[in-house]
Order: C-alpha cells, then sequence, then structure tokens
C-alpha cells in the first residue's frame, strides 16, 4: 500500500483559505488502512471544516481512489455537488490526488483539488492497525533473489549491495538505533539458509534509469517506458 | 608518492589524518588554514596524510583542494572519496581530477549519512557502494571508466579502504573486505580499535588476504570526548580504562596522557599489521610525539611485521 499521514489542520485550512464549498473525497484503499483516508477520516474532517465555517457539499470514498473507473463509479453520480464545489480535498496518497483532478476534468470541471495528506511510501503492513514500513523502493530490478528475500536497496540507509558499512552497532544500524542493520539481516537469514557462499558474488552498480521518472506501465504489453 | 611503493618495500607505512576546514585555502589570502597547519607539522615524520571528505556528513572545504593545499607544501595527500554526496557521474570525474591535480592516493569509502551530519535534509545519493568504487577506480587506472569508454590518459592512482574489526558479526564485515579487495583495494586503514585481542582476532582472520592493513586509532582527547565517542559514534567502543585514564590527570596534562596512552596501543597493536593510520581530530602534535616514541623502537616493529 502507499503509507500516507494526515497534514496538519493548518495547512489543509490554508490550502482551502479561498474556498467556501468543499468536497471531501477519501479512499477506501490504502488510506483507510492507515486510517487517514476512510469513511471515518472522511466524516471526521468534514465535521472540523463545518466548525470552521466551510460548507460541506460532497462526502465520498472510492473503493480505491487511484484506479480512475473506481472513481468514476464513486463520483459521477454527484456531479451536480462536485460542480457546486469551490475546491475538492482529497484524503488519499498523491496518486489519488492526481486521479481525483483526472475525474474532474474528466466530467468537464475545472476545480482545485487538494490533498489533506502527505504520502510517505510504498508501505507493508507488518501489524495491522499499527505498524507499516517501507520494504521495496519499486527499483525496477528487484534483488530479493540473491539477498535472503530482505531489501538492502530500501532497508540499508545507505542501500549498500556488497554488504554492510562499518557503521552498525548491536546489530542497529548508524542512522537509527532502533532500527536493525539490514545487512546483518540478510547475513543472518542467508546463513540460516545455508547459502552465505551467494553473498560473497560482486553486485554491479543498480541501473537507475529503470527508477527514472515518470515510469509508466502498459499493462496490456506487459511493458515498462 | 602512492602508498603501495612503501608497502611493496616492505616499509612500515605511518599515516595521520586532517580534516578540511569549513572555509577556504586561498594562498594568496596570507591566511594559513587549520588543517595546513596540522598537515606541516606531520611533515617527514608520516608517509602520507587523508584528507577527509566531508566527514560526518558536515559541510566543509573539499577534499581535492584541500588535498592540493597540502601536495603543494610538498604534503604526500590520500585524498579520501565517499559515496555519499556524489553520482558515478561525479565521482568518476573526481577520480579524473585527483589524478590530474597531481595526487597519487585515494581512499574509497562510502560516507558517514547525511543525518549525523550538520545538512540533515540533504539528498543523500548513495548511489554506488564503496566496492563498486573500488572497481570503478581500478577500471580507470585500466584507461576506461565504468561504460568502458576509453580515458585519453588513464589515472594511476593508488587505491586504499576501510574496514572495521569491531564490526559483529566480523564475518560479514570480512566479507565485504574481500570483495574491497577483489575489487581493486592495495591497503587497508581500519576503523579504530581499543581492544587489542578483538584486533588480534580481526588480524588472525585476515592473514591470507595479502594485502596490507594499517592499524587506525583516534586519538582520545578526553574522558568526555571517550564517552560521547560510545553514545554517538557507531562502530566504535572506548574502554573504561582510557576514559578513567585521561580522567584522572589535569586538563593541560591530557595531551601528554592521550600520547602516553596512544603510544601503548599502538606499540602492542601495530606490530600485528604493516601500518598504523592515526584520527587526531586536531591534536597532530600528539601524532608527532607518538611517531617519535614509535620511531625510538622501530626495530621492534620491523622484527615484529618479518616474524
Amino acid at each position: 500500500m502507499i503509507g500516507t499521514t494526515q497534514k496538519p489542520l493548518e495547512e489543509i485550512l490554508a490550502a482551502l483559505a479561498e474556498y467556501q464549498k468543499i468536497a471531501v473525497v477519501g479512499c477506501d484503499g490504502c488510506a483507510k488502512v492507515c486510517l487517514t483516508g476512510g469513511s471515518e477520516q472522511v466524516e471526521e474532517l468534514a465535521g472540523r471544516l463545518r466548525k470552521e465555517g466551510k460548507r460541506v457539499v460532497l462526502e465520498a470514498t472510492p473503493e480505491r481512489t487511484c484506479y480512475v473507473d473506481k472513481s468514476h463509479t464513486k463520483l459521477d453520480p454527484y456531479v451536480d455537488q462536485l460542480t457546486e464545489a469551490e475546491a475538492v480535498i482529497v484524503l488519499g496518497c498523491g496518486g489519488a490526488v492526481q486521479i481525483t483532478r483526472q475525474v474532474t476534468e474528466e466530467l468537464g470541471l475545472t476545480i482545485p483539488v487538494k490533498t489533506a495528506l502527505d504520502s510517505v511510501g510504498h508501505m507493508d503492513t507488518l501489524v495491522s492497525g499499527e505498524l507499516a514500513m517501507e520494504q521495496c523502493q519499486e527499483c525496477g530490478e528487484c534483488i530479493l533473489n540473491e539477498t535472503g528475500g530482505i531489501c538492502p536497496v530500501t532497508k540499508c540507509a545507505k542501500g549498500l549491495l556488497n554488504g554492510p558499512c562499518g557503521g552498525a552497532e548491536s546489530g542497529k544500524c548508524e542512522v537509527d538505533p532502533q532500527r536493525d542493520c539490514a545487512w546483518i539481516l540478510i547475513y543472518n537469514r542467508m546463513a540460516a539458509l545455508g547459502e552465505l557462499d551467494k553473498l560473497k558474488r560482486f553486485m554491479a552498480p543498480k541501473d537507475y534509469s529503470k527508477m527514472a521518472k515518470p515510469r509508466i506501465l502498459n499493462i496490456k504489453e506487459k511493458k515498462v517506458a | 608518492m602512492k602508498l603501495s611503493k612503501y608497502y611493496n618495500r616492505g616499509e612500515f607505512v605511518i599515516t595521520s589524518e586532517v580534516g578540511p576546514v569549513k572555509g577556504c585555502v586561498r594562498p594568496s589570502d596570507g591566511h594559513t588554514p587549520a588543517c595546513l597547519a596540522e598537515a606541516t607539522l606531520l611533515q617527514n615524520r608520516v608517509h602520507a596524510i587523508n584528507v577527509t571528505d566531508n566527514q560526518s556528513a558536515v559541510m566543509r572545504l573539499g577534499s581535492l583542494a584541500a588535498s592540493v593545499a597540502l601536495k603543494r607544501e610538498g604534503l604526500e595527500p590520500i585524498y579520501q572519496l565517499t559515496c555519499r554526496d556524489r553520482n558515478r557521474i561525479a565521482l568518476q570525474s573526481s577520480l579524473l581530477n585527483t589524478y590530474s591535480f597531481g595526487i597519487d592516493n585515494v581512499l574509497c569509502l562510502t560516507g558517514d549519512h547525511t543525518s549525523l551530519g550538520d545538512h540533515k535534509s540533504a539528498k543523500a545519493v548513495f548511489d554506488i557502494d564503496s566496492v563498486q568504487l573500488l572497481k570503478i577506480a581500478r577500471g580507470m587506472n585500466a584507461g576506461h571508466d565504468m561504460m568502458g569508454n576509453a580515458l585519453t590518459q588513464p589515472t594511476d592512482l593508488c587505491l586504499g579502504a576501510v574496514v572495521n574489526p569491531n564490526f559483529d558479526p566480523l564475518d560479514l564485515q570480512l566479507m565485504k573486505m574481500e570483495k574491497k579487495i577483489e575489487a581493486g583495494a592495495e591497503f587497508f586503514q581500519t576503523q579504530a580499535v581499543y581492544d587489542p585481542k578483538r584486533f588480534e582476532t580481526f588480524v588472525r582472520k585476515t592473514e591470507g588476504f595479502g594485502v596490507p592493513i594499517q592499524y587506525g586509532i583516534v586519538i582520545v582527547k578526553s574522558p568526555q570526548m571517550g564517552k560521547f565517542m560510545n553514545a554517538n559514534v557507531s562502530g566504535i567502543t572506548v574502554p573504561d580504562w582510557i576514559i578513567d585514564e585521561m580522567g584522572s590527570v589535569a586538563k593541560a596534562d591530557r595531551r601528554q596522557k592521550a600520547a602516553e596512552i596512544t603510544t601503548r596501543l599502538v606499540k602492542e597493536i601495530a606490530p600485528m599489521v604493516q601500518g598504523v593510520h592515526f584520527m587526531p581530530l586536531g591534536w597532530s602534535d600528539v601524532v608527532v610525539e607518538v611517531v617519535a616514541a614509535i620511531k625510538a623502537s622501530e626495530g621492534d616493529l620491523v622484527q615484529a611485521v618479518g616474524a
């Protein structure tokens, strides 16, 4: 999922300062899991906006706001409310915000679409409702087959491919003593698998052209451009 | 002169370190920056002087400009190059720049993370790692860049690397050390070690590696500094006995005490390897004293190296 956190209310209000009639759009996908943009949070933000004297003309939470079809399915029936709105505030990731903008444009509307959240990475839920962690950078050339299923590109603060720096102490990273050194995790995992020899292989520099922004995935042709 | 030449002659190699100033080294300004004054103290006392690369991720004068300033004074710099601030284009260009300015030695490191420095919001680069950097640098010595494109004039740099004998599990650190040797490292300087037994274990495990190693030591300047290092510098442990001994003397006598402790450790540990590397953090005058003490017993060191 895409991890999100809510922006401070002052920042949200500043983004909406010029607008009175607001549509609040959430996301029942990742943002719901992060407790930042599900129906409950949409209702909560709508309530805060009303307290601030705004008029909330729509509260809607698509099943997955970053899927254009699902956003259209949820929002198209409310085209009148969206037409009345002076601005849309989205409780979703940066992708959800941009798909919402696309949907409004496709509905023939030119209204500002603002975000109430900060996107903080591709996250995996480690403890439901409690803890998520970034474990994949979507680098375009996965090396998990070589590293015991633990990604050094993401979990090592320096993204080192050929082993640890000298900074770990008591198994923890020099950047954050609460965090495990990714390379010690990889080493222990490979030792348990009896595959330590494989770690001795030189890993060539990554091809960062595979991460050149913005990547486009042609789903039909299974190609990235 | 390349450090490898001293090793090939079987010399016990002594190096120290200076950290470039947070400012400029412009000779015409008639001002001698601290790093240059310190390095000058070490003239004819060490084989070469490491020049750090924005150490601890604190923005300073670049190690290239400071290395050139040392070279101009007739000192032998070891240009430190980290992967933190430059992508592969800039790193390779830096190697060309370095050799073009007459520098013969480069120490290839990963670099401290930006979050430890004074520009915490900077984007950390780490496009490539230290093993890859060594391999690329060896390729440039052979006349081509990492993409295989020919260089009009190749570099001819002696390539150094670092290793941390304190690392646990040590075998994982040694696995990386072997990768560095395979990639082209010609000598190693260790992280600061204060535990002779720990260092001996490291030396025994690296006996067959076939590369010269310099025992690294940070000069502990005060009990507070020892405690600070333990609390804040990952990968180094300053034992209580050093903190206690440094605390047992008056402030005015700390330089003398630091020289005594450092000499003691170097005499005990350095004979296990082929050289010593001092990290004096501004106390280069203490290095002068320690080097004088070691030289007085050089016979012992040479004998131990040969044994």
